[in-house]
This record gives C-alpha cells, structure tokens and sequence, in this order.
C-alpha cells in the first residue's frame, strides 16, 4: 500500500517536471539561450583573453574563478564536517579505538614491490594532469585526486606510518588548506594589482603571467585536494 | 578602500580565517576562539562600512576577476544585503560565548573543528546574502548547509548525530531542487546574473520558468522550515550546542528567505509569471506556520525545543508578510527578518548560560532560576517579551506592519491570525518566565548556582539591550529597507 501510494506520488509529481522539460529550448539546437548568450564569448575569446587554451579551464579558473573558489571551500568544509563527526566522541565516552582484530596478514611481496615501483608514475601521472589541465581535460582537481588515491593505496598496502611520510604532520593543516588559501593568496594580488578580486593579467604582453598565475592555482587544488582525500581517508581509520 | 574591495573582503576575510584556523588554533580551543573573534571584528567592521556606503549610495557591485555581468560573477550588495550587518554581530557574539560554552560542551579534540565550522557557516551566509549570480548562490548555500549539519551532529551524542541527519538528508534534496532549479533558468535564459536572468526571461516558455520557480521555492523555504517542510528543525536546532542553536535558528534559517527575496527580483522584474498564486499558498502556510508552531510548542517541556518551534512561528510571520506582497508586509517581513535573528539569539544564548550551569534543560527543573542567574533570566523575559510583540519592543513594529499590510493587501483576516498566534505565543513564554521567578524550585540547589560567566553574559545583555533599542529605534530599519521594497514591487506594477 505504502509503496503503491509512493510510486502514485512519483508519478504525479513526474508528469508537470516532464511536461516543463518538454517546453525548454531543444538540446543541441544552435538557437538555444545556452549556447547564444555568453557562451559565444568564453569559446571565442577564452584562449586569449583568459589565459588557458582549454576552455572549461577558462571559465572555471578565470571568468567564473570565484566559484571554483567557493568549491574548494566546499571541499575544506566537507573535512571539518568529517573531523567534527569523527574525532574521538564525547568525552568520557571515548569510543573503543577499533583495534584491527588481528593485525591483517601483510600484503605479499609482490603487492608491496608493484606498488612502489608505481608510485612514481602515478605521481608523474598526478603532476601531468594538474599541469595540462590548460590544454585538455584535467587539472588541479583531477590531479589531485589521482595523487590522494596514491597516497590511500599506498596507506592499505604499506601502512599508514609510510603514506604520513609524504605530508608531515607540521605542515598538514596548511596541505589542507592549500586550495581556498591559493585562490585567496592571488585573488589579493589580483586586488592590489589590478583593482579587482580573482584579477588576472589582460595585457598581451603579460600573458605568461596570467598562464603562470592559473598554473599555481592549479597546483594549488591539486595539493589541497590530495591532502584533503587522504586526511578524510585516514580519519576513517581512527584518530593518530 | 573602495566598496567593492570591501564587498569582496566581507566574504574573503572570514573565509580565509575559517581555514586558517586549524593552523593558528590547533587543537588549543581557546586560541582558536580568540582568533574566530579577531576575524569576526574584523569583518564586522567591513559589514558596518557596507551597510552605511549603501545607506548613502544606494545599491552597488563588485565585479569579480574584472569580467563584467554575465561573463562574470557580480557581487550586489543591496538593502537587502544589509543583513550582513545582524549575520556578523550574531557571528561575532556566539563565537565569544562559545569561549566556555564550547570547553564545557563539546569533545575537546573537536573544539578547533567547531570554530573552523562557525566561521565557515558565516562565510557562506555572507556571500549568500551579497551574491548577485545564481551559481555562486548554491556554492554559498552548499558551504553554509554543509557546516551546518556538522555543527548540529558536533557534540557526538546519538540524538545530536540522528538529528543532524535527518537534517542532512533534507537540506541535501532542497539543495538539489535549487541547483535543478538553476540549471532550468540556464537553459531557458542562457545566464547566471540574476539580473541578466530576470531581464532575459521575459521572453521564455512559461512551463518551464514556472516549474524553476516552484523548485527553488521549495527548495528554499525546506532552508527556511516554513510548514510542511519544517520537519527537521524542532532536533536540529534544540540539541545542537547552543550558540550554534542560535545561529541556525536566528540566521541559517532566514537565508532561505533572503534566498526568496532574490528568487521575487528575478521573477517580479521579468513579468514572465503573475505570481499571485505563489503568494497566496505562502500566505497560507505562513497562517499555518504561526499556529502549528505556536501549538507545538506549548507542549514543550525542553526549554530549546521550545524556542525552536517558536521559530517555525516566527518564519511564519515572515513568510507571511513576504507572500502578502504589499508594501507593509513586504517591510515588516524583511525587518523582522532582522529582529527575530537578534531575539532568538538572546533566548538560545540565555537558555544556553541557563543550561550551562545548571545542567537542566526542562521547564520544570528549572523553577526558581530566575533567584540565582539574575541577569540571564532577565535578559530572556525581554526577549521574550519582544518575541510576543508587546511594544515596546523589538518585535512589536514588525508584526504590526505585518498586520498592516494584512489589511492593506485586502486580506484582513491574516492580521488576525497573526494577533491570534501571538495570543499563543504568550502562553507558552508566560509560561516559561513563571517557572523562572514564581514557582517553587523542584531542586533545591538550583537557588546555589552561579550567574553566567562574563563572555556569556555579556554577548546575552547586548543582546537583550539591543532588543529593547531596536524596539524604540524601529522606525529607522523601517525607512532603511522601504526603498528596497517599493523598488521591488514597482516592478510588480500595481
């Protein structure tokens, strides 16, 4: 009963949403708003003015850059919210530390050898990706998610003494802040140098500047995103 | 500095103290409470020099990387956007009562976390407000929404966590409907400015700007808890700690409505819908709001539960005076945005020092507090006092030119809805104030406890004292927002 009533309601509720989407412009026609209002413009222009050959780079580094800003941010605060639900509960109550019932038989040798030897060339892989986002799909946060992966795999087969090595406890909180901190760092410069926020270079003569300035953003998102991936990834395991 | 710097520093600055938090503070709750404060002086003083520029210029924009609206994201800050003023003094205020609040509450690993999360939901609230593109509105209401439920689940107990997910599941389907909501005016009008949209939809198939325009009411108003979608509010906002009880029940809450007033510009500028059906069914649910949450909350034993269906009343009201459309309602409305935010935090904050050092939370085991904590108990009669709308007080001028523009937009019997969820209202705060000074106390020892400490007290009695001034000041946030609103519904035409 309960279900037949909820598969009614769906129903009910499918039919204006379907009818509404039925009245938008046709997707794909070329007279659609979406792709004769501003869009002209970031394909046309992009390249040149924004400063990256790709051009969903463009928009989201350049002319929509605060809302990748506010992404990050995004990203930051689902870690805090991570922290916050699991760091050690209440006090008085400390939660059984989930000890591994028995330590889990080592991984076998091969496992661990393949896995070293890879690490390099996931971490060339990671790096080329943040750094060719400018001219193919790709960039900070794809990059670093193939970096945070690296350093989740090499936490289960290594352990996760070996995979801390690779973001030292002193410098941690300001890896996880790396993103929205860039962002900020050359928005100001933009601000001071240029009189508004997220700013870039519009001179010709200076375009290496503003492809520089997008490429430090960039790596910027990758570190943050790495250091953000495996810190939620190791709070899962319990506190250090 | 010119204004638009300022505009972009309003949001910049915290947002950049809220990561830089765990960095300064560590796990040393106390270091990070005092730099949490640092950045809210800070931004409160950028909110005060915003709130007199436009006072005195009117509307203006920041242009964000210097690409003008629509190729970029414009920043607009309007009256409207004046609220920035009540989100940072509310900011300011409750990370200072956390100084001891949150030692005593919370699990001490987690008190860096939970500054790092006040500041952040600041943060989104603040771009919220000033935000003039309807992307970087659902970026701002993603932050604010996220730190939200972790603020609530923060303290670690089972109620806390099932709370805070409830909470989550519905705050993540309203988010949804929102950025569906977008997508549609994208494609219908090709923009993101919202004034590029509310320009270009003139033009759009009707279908399709209405289902958008049902979305992102819904959506919203499930952020604003306006009945029936008020659901996850009444265990979010009451076990949440206090100062975070405050926030979401005095600001978090009304976005969603300052997300409605944005939603009214697009749709009232572009003539594309007449939106007089809209407003009656949100007249209603306001009507039915004030009563529900009235009724409830007369069966409240927790005094925070309490308080937290008074809010489903009060964004009633609000909601109430929004949909009535007219001129009165649409002022009372957006001022009583203001006043709640600062009335309820006094009474989340008072019951939290109540609660503090008492331990107790329920009306009954609190009789005869009102003996041993003085001031807190006084600083909660006025606020409420104000709640109920007795002049002279800050809720009185809000209700009545609420029920004035009840009256003026011909639909008299809304004004006496209104009178009669007051009448209930005062029942139940009647009732809470007679258990703090007239009755006699259940446990003895409540006689013995201490006055709340400073950093308590203090952020209580501004508030309360605030209460009381803006209750005599009413007339100038009233003449602050009027321009607003007849500019707003000029463009209604009639």
């Amino acid at each position: 009963m309960k279900r037949a009533l909820t598969i009614a309601m769906l129903v009910l509720l499918a039919m204006p949403l379907l009818y509404a989407m039925s009245q938008l412009p046709p997707h794909g026609s070329a007279t659609s708003p979406a792709y004769t209002h501003i869009s002209p413009r970031y394909l046309e222009r992009g390249p040149e003015e924004a400063g990256a050959e790709n051009v969903v780079t463009d928009v989201i580094l350049n002319y929509r850059g605060f809302d990748t800003n506010g992404e990050v941010t995004v990203i930051f605060t689902s870690l805090a919210a991570v922290l916050a639900v699991l760091l050690a509960g209440r006090k008085g109550d400390e939660r059984p530390v989930r000890e591994p019932a028995a330590e889990p038989s080592p991984p076998s040798v091969v496992v661990r050898f393949v896995v070293r030897l890879l690490g390099p060339f996931v971490t060339m892989f990671a790096v080329y990706v943040i750094i060719n986002g400018h001219v193919s799909p790709g960039g900070g946060f794809q990059g670093g998610t193939v970096f945070g992966a690296l350093v989740i795999l090499i936490t289960v087969v290594l352990g996760r003494s070996v995979a801390e090595k690779l973001q030292p406890l002193g410098v941690r909180r300001i890896l996880q802040a790396a993103a929205p901190l860039t962002f900020v760092a050359v928005g100001v410069l933009g601000l001071a140098l240029f009189g508004d926020y997220l700013a870039f270079p519009r001179d010709e003569a200076l375009a290496w500047v503003r492809t520089s300035w997008l490429m430090v953003i960039e790596i910027g998102i990758g570190v943050g995103g790495a250091a953000i991936i495996s810190a939620i990834f190791w709070q899962m395991g319990g506190d250090r | 500095m010119t204004a638009s710097a300022l505009l972009v520093g309003l949001i910049i600055v915290p947002l950049a103290g809220a990561v830089l938090t765990p960095v300064v503070g560590g796990r040393d709750g106390a270091r990070a409470c005092g730099w949490a404060t640092l950045v809210m002086v800070v931004t409160s003083g950028i909110a005060a020099a915003l709130v007199v520029h436009v006072a005195q210029v009117g509307p203006f924009s920041a242009y964000l990387g210097g690409w003008e609206p629509p190729y970029g994201i414009e920043l607009r800050f309007d009256e409207f956007s004046a609220s920035v003023a009540i989100i940072c003094l509310l900011g300011l205020l409750a990370v200072v009562f956390s100084l001891r609040y949150a030692a005593h509450e919370l699990p001490p690993v987690r008190i860096g976390t939970y500054y790092t999360l006040l500041l952040l939901n600041l943060t989104g609230m603040l771009g919220f407000v000033v935000t003039g593109d309807v992307f970087n509105l659902f970026v701002f209401m993603e932050i604010l929404s996220l730190s939200g439920y972790a603020l609530v689940a923060i303290s670690g107990e089972r109620t806390a966590e099932m709370a805070a997910f409830k909470y989550l599941v519905m705050g993540a389907v309203s988010s949804l409907l929102v950025l569906f909501a977008i997508g549609l005016l994208y494609a219908l009008t090709g923009s993101l400015n919202m004034a590029d949209i509310s320009a270009r939809l003139s033009g759009a198939a009707e279908a399709p700007a209405m289902l958008a325009l049902a979305l992102l009411t819904t959506g919203l108003m499930v952020k604003a808890a306006l009945f029936p979608l008020h659901v996850w509010l009444p265990d979010a906002h009451a076990i949440a700690p206090s100062p975070v009880s405050a926030l979401l029940s005095g600001l978090v809450v009304k976005t969603g409505l300052l997300g409605l007033i944005r939603v009214y510009q697009i749709y009232y500028g572009a003539k594309v819908l007449d939106l007089s059906a809209l407003n009656t069914v949100l007249v209603w649910l306001g009507a039915i709001s004030i009563v529900m949450g009235a009724f409830f909350a007369i069966f409240q034993e927790d005094i925070k539960m309490m308080l937290a269906y008074s809010t489903i009343s009060n964004i009633g009201y609000i909601v109430m005076g929004l949909g009535l459309a007219s001129q009165y309602g649409m002022i009372g409305a957006t001022v009583h945005i203001f006043n709640h935010a600062l009335i309820k935090a006094t009474l989340f904050l008072g019951a939290g020092a109540i609660i503090y050092r008492t331990g107790y939370r329920n009306l009954t085991d609190l009789r005869g507090v009102g003996r041993s904590m003085p001031f807190t108990t006084a600083a909660i009669s006025v606020g409420a006092i104000s709640i109920v709308g007795m002049p002279p007080t800050a809720g009185f001028l809000c209700k009545w030119y609420i029920a004035l523009g009840a009256v003026q937009a011909g639909h008299p019997v809304f004004g006496v809805a209104l009178v009669f969820g007051a009448l209930f209202i005062f029942v139940y705060y009647i009732r809470m104030v007679n258990s703090f000074y007239f009755q006699q106390p259940v446990h003895p020892e409540i006689l013995e406890v201490k006055e709340a400490p400073l950093s308590m007290l203090v952020p209580i009695l501004i508030l309360a004292a605030l209460c009381l001034v803006m209750g005599l000041l009413g007339r100038i946030p009233l003449s602050f927002i009027e321009p607003a609103v007849t500019r707003l519904l000029g463009t209604v035409g009639g």
